[in-house]
């Protein structure tokens, strides 16, 4: 029951503001935002109650096992929930803050700040929904249509302000995203088919992940293969795995800053979320040596990638978008060394990435809007004195994604360390270690030559709408570091025992 | 009608069907023309339901039927029709020099079938079901074809609305190779790639006319501003 | 009744007959279908008798830089297509005349005549016969292997390149033209059809323009009973590849005895054929433009990749 309630709350948010055209009343900005916020409330204490009730009674599931909710699934859902909810806060203050500079005018097709606005407010739920829809479905293929479904869904976003670069991101978006999907739609179509060899099969159930993974053991091996393969090009499309990751850096420089923050943590947990149920599924059949291997190498590759391309950066939007394609390589690269240690420090890492990028993304959002440039040579320094709170933010943030100590991330990326070493993946270690480094040294260069400094604008004033959710989630990074809830933790804990148990 | 209940001459009829799909495949490739490029697409989506309905008739299996329909109705009728009415709003025709010229394309698209054909190689198991088996071998080793000819089209082409065909080259490939592999997927599944479908040409089709608008052109290569 | 021996001699004259007499008669069919089509009415089907009758009453010119290539020429292309037209079985299952090679010898005649066309029309000195030499090659460096792959499936599919056993085989089997290897050969083979009797949208047989005559263009020079021998081998030319297409893919109706009944029933399913041939390629005709000539390499390489695809497709499909 609370599994249909998660899922229809954002999707009748979502109707609520695609129709709210119809009286001037309801179209008012207020309302709107109103609406949203309120939505993803609810959505985040209903994914609070979904854990909770995991946590006491293992998976639950709903309309015959269509909806399925184990304690994967559940962390997923908390996750994203409350990155929507915090987000569309802060895309209140946001979007108001570009309403007033007039930055939604737009160049192309104007369709006046309005009708933006609407097109915000309705795509940002039908995109959290899609996102929920993900980790509910039970059947592999319904995954499918709801991760095709978040990429039409943020496609609109992208190309908000209608500025010529935006419209060029989205392209690349749209393009790389389908020709990835439809991989990944092969590879769904060959476990299915590994599932039942004989044509004739019995329906639904067939592709319904928490049988196969029952039966994993006979389940066709060659297809298997085949399909994984598939799967990780077009799911690692999705999560910006290097060599697919081109439309990353892009797609999250011209999206409005809240959008950027869901897709880049939001769509990336999903992304991994898919990866890591087919591999569950591959590894039961094959084995953890073929899967594993494939990913570690997509893995190493990405956090490889990532390392030139953060050193040499002049856009600190851009930045962040190769930070996360660095960190969804990490993950992957976690996935892949298999074992009980190294799925804990994944979903651990989730769990602080989570917390760390959007951080990031929110103050980096605040500090485009006040110097109205996301290049360094024109940022100059000094972003510090200008905006106290915001750059204390950025700061704690960066320190904690780049893995220093006493940060959360750095106790998860020990721990992936550790793992490598402790199952003799040497030379995954001594890489991961490398690539690690650099980007060290990229981004902590460049973000502090951002921040500190001295700078001629006046100090800024304090803006309740955006920067009460940048504070809360800089005490939240700084406390998780040292304490995590322990039913959290056993949240965590029971995920990962669902990926190596 | 002796012959109609001959499961051989349905083999016959869904090989010479694929072959036709392939062949409408390779004359998109070769073709300039976007007007008759979506119609090649809507002939090769119109043989695909009629290749889905074969394999029902012959199998018995009658729940390919509504896939078979609704294919017909989305990919044959529909798409076709708000991709045409968007070229008729473009005014853009024709296609321009594609990156690697029309003759070498075509002949990498055959060779491309050939790498289809080793690919399906691994499921052609003639011991299991003799009938279904090389029915899915021939079907298979199309749709695999048609899933990598569309890629390469994909690659080659610059015009964004071929783009948008090409992608759905790749979707009518996948359908194929459902359809020949496990007489295709559980319906709700079917439901969904086909609304992800339809919704994609919508998106799309927003996309490419506001890039027209932009670009002065469809031409892709010259999005070139995002770099880095 | 009569003996074996006796009976292919009579078969061999009766075809080389039915090659002279109806291959003209295709021509002007072709020709006023085309214009019905185009609502004008034409020249009448028997109008190429009647130009033949003329050129070879007429007097010839006969250039003065010309070497004995040009005169041999039309003797050349006229035997070459006539032989080549023997091998073919047009009303009995089994060709008259037996090259070594069967189907292969019959391209490499085809082949032979073309060459000494080209050479005739470099041979006159003029720039039209230099210009219509050098397209024709080109066309033909990718129709020949066009055409050979396609033979050369149907020709798998038979075991043997001679042309009897490939009709034979596909009278037997039955379905074998809905094989996909048969129906990829067979539009392969249709495009080089088109693209070797120099018909729309590879060249206009109606047209004296510099910048759309290919096959025009060669024989421009010509005059008189040269002329009449290479429009007649033109035409047996185009006789002969559209029996080819006919009788290696559709070739119910044909019978392998030698008695009379036989060869009339034959020949009846012989024309019947022929004329639905004839009517499809003046709607091909008709809907389509001529192709710029550099497009024409397009075309010829679809036509390659599917008699390709089809010379594979026998060992996969």
């Amino acid at each position: 029951m609370i599994l249909a309630l998660l899922l229809a709350v954002p999707l009748s948010a979502c109707a609520a503001c695609a129709v709210s055209a119809v009286s001037a009343v309801s179209r008012r900005r207020s309302v709107l935002e109103a609406v949203n916020v309120t939505a993803f409330a609810i959505t985040f204490l209903l994914a609070l109650a979904v854990a909770s009730q995991v946590l006491r009674s293992g998976a639950i599931s709903l309309w015959n096992g269509f909806l399925y909710a184990d304690a994967l699934s559940a962390l997923v859902i908390l996750l994203n929930a409350a990155v929507a909810l915090v987000c569309s806060v802060y895309a209140v203050g946001y979007l108001r803050e570009d309403q007033r500079l007039g930055a939604l005018d737009g160049e192309v097709g104007s369709h006046g700040a309005e009708a933006k606005l609407r097109m915000y407010y309705s795509l940002t739920p039908l995109l959290v929904f899609s996102m929920l829809l993900v980790t509910l479905a039970n059947n592999l293929g319904v995954m499918w249509a709801a991760i095709e479904l978040t990429t039409l869904a943020s496609v609109f976003l992208v190309t908000f302000y209608g500025k010529v670069t935006s419209l060029e991101a989205a392209w690349k978006y749209a393009m790389i995203g389908g020709v990835g999907l439809s991989m990944a739609l092969f590879g769904t179509l060959l476990t299915y088919y590994a599932g039942h060899k004989f044509p004739g099969s019995e329906g639904v159930a067939g592709l319904n992940w928490s049988i196969l993974v029952g039966q994993a053991a006979q389940l066709d091996k060659p297809s298997m293969r085949m399909a994984f393969i598939l799967v990780l090009l077009g799911y690692g499309t999705k999560a910006g795995l290097a060599p697919m990751h081109t439309w990353k850096p892009d797609a999250y420089s011209e999206a409005p800053v809240p959008s950027a923050a869901i897709l880049s943590v939001a769509v990336l947990n999903c992304a991994i979320y898919g990866l890591v149920r087919f591999y569950v599924l591959t590894s039961r059949c094959l084995g953890a040596q073929y899967p594993g291997s494939l990913l570690l190498l997509l893995g190493l590759f990405s956090m490889g990638i990532a390392v030139p391309f953060v050193l040499v950066q002049k856009n600190f939007r851009r930045m962040l978008a190769y930070s996360t394609i660095d960190q969804a390589g990490m993950m992957v690269t976690a996935l892949g060394i298999g074992g009980k240690l190294a799925a804990f420090a994944l979903m651990l890492h989730m769990t602080f990435h989570t917390v760390a990028k959007s951080l990031l993304f929110l103050s980096a959002g605040n500090i485009y809007q006040c110097f109205k440039t996301d290049l360094f040579l024109k940022l100059k320094g000094g972003v510090l004195k200008v905006l106290p709170i915001t750059g204390a933010a950025f700061c704690l943030g960066t320190m904690a994604i780049v893995g220093l100590p006493p940060f959360s991330l750095f106790q998860s990326e020990f721990l992936m360390i550790r793992a490598a070493f402790g199952t003799a993946h040497f030379l995954v270690g001594a890489l991961f270690i490398l690539f690690g480094l650099g980007v060290f040294t990229g981004v902590t260069l460049h973000v502090s030559g951002m921040l500190l400094g001295t700078s001629e604008e006046p100090r800024a004033a304090w803006h309740p709408w955006r920067d009460t959710p940048i504070a809360i989630l800089a005490v939240i990074l700084i406390v998780i570091g040292f304490w995590l809830p322990a039913d959290l933790l056993e949240l965590i804990r029971r995920a990962a025992e669902v990926v190596s148990p | 009608m002796h012959t109609l209940q001959d499961p051989e001459f349905g083999n016959k009829m869904v090989t010479l069907m694929a072959a036709l799909v392939l062949v409408l495949q390779i004359a998109m490739v070769a073709q300039r023309w976007i007007v008759t490029n979506i119609r090649l697409f809507a002939a090769q989506s119109f043989l695909l339901a009629a290749i889905a309905n074969t394999i029902a008739y012959y199998n018995h299996a009658p729940h390919i039927y509504v896939a078979a329909v609704l294919t017909l109705l989305a990919k044959g009728i529909l798409v076709p029709i708000v991709l045409e009415r968007l070229v008729a709003r473009i005014e853009i025709r024709q296609e321009i020099e594609p990156i690697v010229n029309i003759p070498l394309s075509i002949v990498i698209s055959g060779g491309l079938t050939l790498v289809g054909y080793v690919l399906a190689e691994p499921f052609y198991r003639p011991e299991e079901a003799p009938g279904a088996a090389t029915l899915g071998h021939n079907a298979l080793a199309v749709a695999i074809s048609l899933f990598l000819i569309g890629f390469f089209m994909m690659i080659n082409r610059r015009k964004a609305l071929t783009q948008v065909l090409a992608l759905l080259c790749l979707e009518n490939g996948l359908f194929l190779a459902a359809i020949s592999l496990t007489y295709g997927m559980p319906l709700i599944v079917e439901l969904g790639v086909l609304f992800d479908v339809l919704v994609a040409v919508m998106v799309l089709g927003i996309l490419v006319y506001r890039i027209r608008e932009t670009f002065e052109s469809m031409d892709v290569s010259r999005m070139r501003r995002l770099r880095g | 009744m009569i003996s074996t021996a006796t009976a292919v001699f009579l078969t061999a004259v009766v075809q080389l007959l039915l090659l002279l007499t109806v291959a003209p008669l295709v021509g002007g069919l072709i020709k006023t279908l085309k214009a019905r089509l185009q609502v004008r009415r034409g020249p009448g089907i028997l109008q190429p008798y009647r130009d033949l009758h003329k050129l070879f009453r007429k007097g010839m010119v006969l250039p003065e830089t010309a070497s004995w290539i040009f005169s041999a020429t039309p003797y050349v292309v006229f035997s070459a297509t006539a032989i080549a037209g023997l091998m073919i079985p047009m009303i009995s299952a089994k060709a008259p005349l037996g090259l070594f090679g069967g189907v292969l010898a019959v391209v490499y005649l085809l082949g032979l005549g073309r060459f000494f066309l080209a050479l005739a029309g470099l041979d006159t000195g003029s720039s039209f016969g230099g210009l219509g030499s050098s397209r024709e090659m080109t066309i033909a460096a990718l129709a020949e292997p066009a055409m050979m792959l396609a033979v050369f499936t149907v020709a798998i599919g038979a075991n043997s390149t001679s042309l009897s056993e490939i009709a034979r085989v596909a009278t037997s089997t039955t379905w074998h033209f809905l094989a996909p290897a048969q129906m990829l050969a067979f539009a392969a083979l249709f495009i080089v059809l088109i693209a070797e009797t120099g018909r729309i949208p590879v060249d206009n047989p109606a047209t004296h323009l510099e910048l759309t005559m290919i096959h025009e263009a060669m024989i421009l020079e010509y005059s008189g009973p040269y002329l009449g021998l290479i429009e007649w081998g033109a035409s047996i030319k185009q006789l002969l590849l559209m029996t080819l297409l006919i009788n290696a893919f559709l070739p119910f109706g044909l019978r392998a005895a030698w008695s009379l009944g036989g060869l009339l029933v034959s020949l009846a399913y012989l024309l019947l054929k022929l004329l639905v041939l004839a009517v499809s390629i003046v709607l091909v005709e008709t809907a389509n433009a001529k192709m710029r000539f550099f497009r024409v390499p397009d075309l010829l390489a679809m036509a390659f990749t599917l008699a390709a695809l089809g010379l594979v497709s026998t060992f996969l499909f």
